[in-house]
């Protein structure tokens, strides 16, 4: 273009070039602006500027390097800028709660910052810079941050078995399998019980029609703040969860069920001997009572008590609770069912008493007459006859409400996978998420806490019943069902996996042990319930005539325990097998029974170990010898019967070797001081001579 | 070639550096808008944020938030200090009242705050007879490791009623600007 052309171009678009050029220039300027104003950097400054105001600005500000931070995990396919905010994560300088945040170090945990990043723990986008896009959801990023309160999820990730630091996490898994959510859902490494819900193929001999009607319509006693009963159900904390039915359905329902009866049961009859000795005879309901106490049936049924105006109940929740049972039972079934529980329900858990046909008749009687509610079936509507129209809908409600995922009935199987699939859950996405009208935070933490306690606050359509479910267990379930990532970017060799056991013994203790449901309470080899102390090691622990005794005539070891266990009237010889299988099989191999000199264990040692217990180490603290001392450790009144000296001694040594977790501490003795407590130790016999059993 | 300017109306020519003035303007007022943008405030509710917590000894209506360390002191606390160190166990009855010298209450911040780390550290490690105290109290050195008992003095101070000063540099030492 000429010179002369260029004259030609008119003032205005010069003008125009002019201006467009300074606004692109500035708007090219821009972009370093912009970058210096994000928010991480902000952060870095606000970083130096702080450490700046301490003592310690030179070893902090070494340490520090300005740029975008990242942590690479490739196996976990992780990638982690959060210490370009969170500077001083790993700086135990910067632990002071006074340190303000985002630069405040992180408190000690078992997996290193530096090493793990932040996000497989705590979620949340690594990638992100921005605060927003870190730690909440937005349109591109979907993942928030955890709430800490639910972190153990995240150790369920990879720790599958339990870990003892995350209790939360533990009694959420628990509680979904107690509480048979793997009934209705698929939920991967939950352990199925094996018969979650009474099988229901004969209650119509079991209950009336018109109990049925009331535990579907009011399964629950309700209490307000004031101690005054709102709602009279049957039970404080009922197992089965409350499926809101319609009176309609109820009666259908009811109907069906009653009408499901195998034969009819013969009544037991007692000797009339018996009967005229004992049925006109009032001591006989207060007998029964006290021998129902005496075989601590409260260790796995509970009890409604009433104590400074306050109602709730007491003992265990392995059974149901028993204190309007009188009510609900049939006398004939109930007898039948004290002598054997699972004749009516072969997987019940319930252990095979032995009874005396007067214990029997007696706690009978009790049941029947003190445990009831006169007032139980008050509400309960006029009931018509039943039709067969009604059973035929009554059963068909029975698979539609999902009742055959818990209970079989005759001629319905058992229901598989009612419910969706739970399995990734924990790694759902809020879009995929029904929230309905709910008022909760849009976070799949609160959805899930909503949902599990009440299901029809985020879909009032829902099919899944309501639980009677406190805080803690709410939490708990919420912590147990996100750690259900169902993620594959975990490689296999991170995964802690769980130990599935089980304990199944056979010949003549394995019968025993299935007979009196030893499992229920106590583990073998991993296997069993944690009520009552671990047996796998019994064997070298107590000697056989205490553990016959013991069998025969359980007495508690620890005056503080609330449950014990059942008087369960063996005979001598079951007594005796049990014993002699414990003392085969359950052996320790750190004990050497052979290996204890019972020489050594001289009058003069005894005095020495004496001495040791009551001044040096002053073991009184926490043990009783005949009524003196604390409550923290069993009674040793009677240890020269029950212990033998080589668990003595190596339980002196080191007690956590031969029972992990126990809170008995691991001391430092010198052998003659193991030596001499144990020779003390044998010397504690109870008066009693015991009597030989051969 | 660009038409010229002398094809156009003027009036037109004038509109149109008018858009792009005010294009540019827009552009640039967005840019700057993006940075001065400040972070969002992020939901701070101490239940959410706590790993676990503790109801506060004196006030029920009260918890104490607890951090990863703190509950682990707990967790321990609460399976070998409680029996002998609270007036409540999980049995029900309490060893407590049953010693003589009755040991203190753990949460009692009277007794425990003017105590050092180093000194807790050194009684629940070697038991109370290696310090002169009760030989009731055993020695747990071999039973919890040092990142236990750690965990347990965290636990009991952030317990403590009166709250627990650390001792150095009040706090105010460290505020923020």
């Amino acid at each position: 273009m000429s010179a002369e052309q260029m004259g030609k171009v008119s003032k205005h678009l010069r003008g125009i070039f002019a201006l467009v050029t300074v606004v692109f220039v500035a708007f090219l300027a821009i972009s370093p602006v912009k970058d210096y104003f994000s928010e991480w950097k902000r952060f870095q400054r606000e970083y130096v500027r702080y450490a700046q105001t301490r003592s310690d600005t030179k070893t902090l500000l070494t340490s520090f390097h300005s740029g975008i931070d990242q942590i690479w995990i490739p196996q976990m396919k992780v990638v982690d800028r959060c210490r370009t905010c969170h500077i001083g994560i790993s700086d135990p300088k910067l632990q002071d709660a006074s340190v303000p945040q985002p630069f405040r170090a992180h408190s000690t945990i078992p997996h290193s910052p530096t090493e793990w990043g932040c996000v497989v723990c705590h979620r949340g986008q690594g990638l992100a810079t921005e605060v927003r896009e870190a730690h909440q959801t937005t349109l591109a990023w979907e993942q928030p941050v955890l709430p800490t309160r639910y972190i153990q999820a995240s150790c369920g990730g990879c720790h599958q078995a339990d870990l003892q630091q995350t209790p939360r996490l533990n009694r959420g898994r628990q509680l979904l399998s107690t509480l048979n959510c793997t009934g209705c859902h698929r939920i991967e490494g939950i352990d199925k019980p094996v018969m979650p819900g009474p099988d229901l193929s004969d209650v119509g001999n079991k209950v009336s029609r018109e109990w049925i009607y009331k535990w579907l319509n009011e399964p629950q006693t309700i209490t307000d703040s004031a101690g005054n009963i709102t709602v009279n159900g049957y039970e404080a904390k009922p197992k089965m969860p409350h499926f809101a039915l319609k009176q309609r359905e109820i009666e259908t329902l009811s109907a069906y069920l009653s009408s499901l009866k195998s034969e009819p049961i013969e009544s037991h009859q007692f000797s009339p001997q018996l009967l005229a000795a004992l049925k006109n005879r009032p001591e006989s309901i207060s007998e029964g009572e006290i021998r129902f106490q005496q075989m601590f049936c409260t260790t796995c049924h509970s009890l409604a008590v009433t104590r400074a105006g306050v109602t709730g109940v007491i003992g265990g929740d392995i059974g149901p609770e028993l204190s309007k049972v009188g009510s609900k039972v049939n006398e004939d079934w109930l007898i039948g069912w004290l002598r054997n529980p699972q004749q009516y329900q072969p997987h019940s858990s319930m252990p095979r008493y032995r009874w005396s046909e007067e214990d029997l008749y007696k706690v009978t009687r009790y049941i029947t007459t003190n445990l009831t509610d006169p007032g139980l079936l008050s509400n309960v509507p006029r009931l018509s006859p039943v039709d067969t129209q009604e059973v035929r809908i009554g059963k068909r409600l029975f698979s539609d409400k999902g009742c055959g995922s818990c209970h079989t009935a005759k001629a319905v199987p058992r229901q598989k996978d009612f419910g969706p699939d739970l399995s990734n859950l924990g790694a759902r996405n809020i879009s995929q998420l029904e929230f309905g009208k709910a008022a909760i935070p849009r976070t799949l933490a609160a959805y899930i806490e909503a949902k599990t306690t009440n299901p029809r606050s985020v879909n009032p359509d829902a099919r899944m019943p309501q639980y009677q479910l406190d805080r803690g267990d709410v939490e708990a379930i919420t912590t147990a069902l996100l750690s259900l990532t169902g993620n594959s970017n975990i490689p296999a060799q991170l995964v802690l996996p769980r130990h599935q056991s089980e304990f199944r013994v056979g010949g003549a203790f394995g019968r025993l042990y299935e007979q009196y449901k030893c499992y229920e309470c106590h583990k073998f080899n991993g296997y069993g319930g944690t009520l009552a102390p671990d047996l796998s090691f019994e064997g070298s622990r107590a000697q056989r005539q205490w553990l016959i005794d013991f069998l025969k005539n359980p007495r508690t070891l620890r005056p503080t325990l609330t449950f014990r266990m059942p008087q369960f009237n063996m005979t001598d010889d079951e007594a005796k097998t049990i014993a002699d299988y414990l003392k085969l099989v359950s052996l320790s191999p750190d004990v050497d029974e052979s290996s204890a000199d019972e020489k050594q264990f001289t009058p003069q040692a005894a005095a020495v170990g004496k001495e040791l217990y009551e001044v040096k180490y002053q073991c009184q603290a926490c043990h009783t010898i005949r009524g003196a001392g604390g409550y923290v450790g069993p009674d040793l009144s009677n240890a020269a019967n029950w212990l033998t000296s080589a668990w003595i001694e190596q339980w002196l040594r080191n007690p956590q070797a031969l029972v992990p977790g126990t809170i008995e501490p691991h001391r430092s003795f010198t052998s003659e001081e193991v030596n001499a407590m144990t020779s003390y130790l044998m010397t504690l016999k109870e008066r009693e001579k015991v009597k030989e059993v051969r | 070639m660009r038409a010229s300017p002398k094809n156009s109306p003027p009036n037109l020519r004038g509109e149109f550096h008018r858009y792009i003035a005010l294009l540019l303007l827009a552009l640039l007022m967005a840019n700057l808008d993006a940075c001065r943008r400040a972070p969002p405030s992020l939901v701070v509710d101490s239940s959410i944020v706590a790993y676990d917590i503790e109801q506060d000894p004196n006030d029920p209506q009260r918890s104490i938030p607890l951090h990863y360390e703190q509950a682990e002191g707990k967790r321990i606390f609460y399976d070998k200090c409680i029996w002998c160190h609270a007036d409540a166990s999980p049995a029900g009855p309490s060893n407590r009242s049953n010693l003589i010298p009755q040991p203190p209450s753990l949460s009692d911040g009277n007794v425990l705050n003017s105590l050092s780390d180093g000194f807790i550290r050194n009684i629940v490690t070697l038991g109370g007879s290696a310090l002169g105290k009760s030989p009731m109290m055993p020695p747990w050195g071999n039973t919890l490791n040092e990142k236990e008992i750690h965990a347990v003095i965290a636990y009991v101070r952030a317990v403590a009623q009166p709250p627990y000063q650390a001792p150095g540099r009040s706090s105010s030492d460290y505020g923020v600007k």
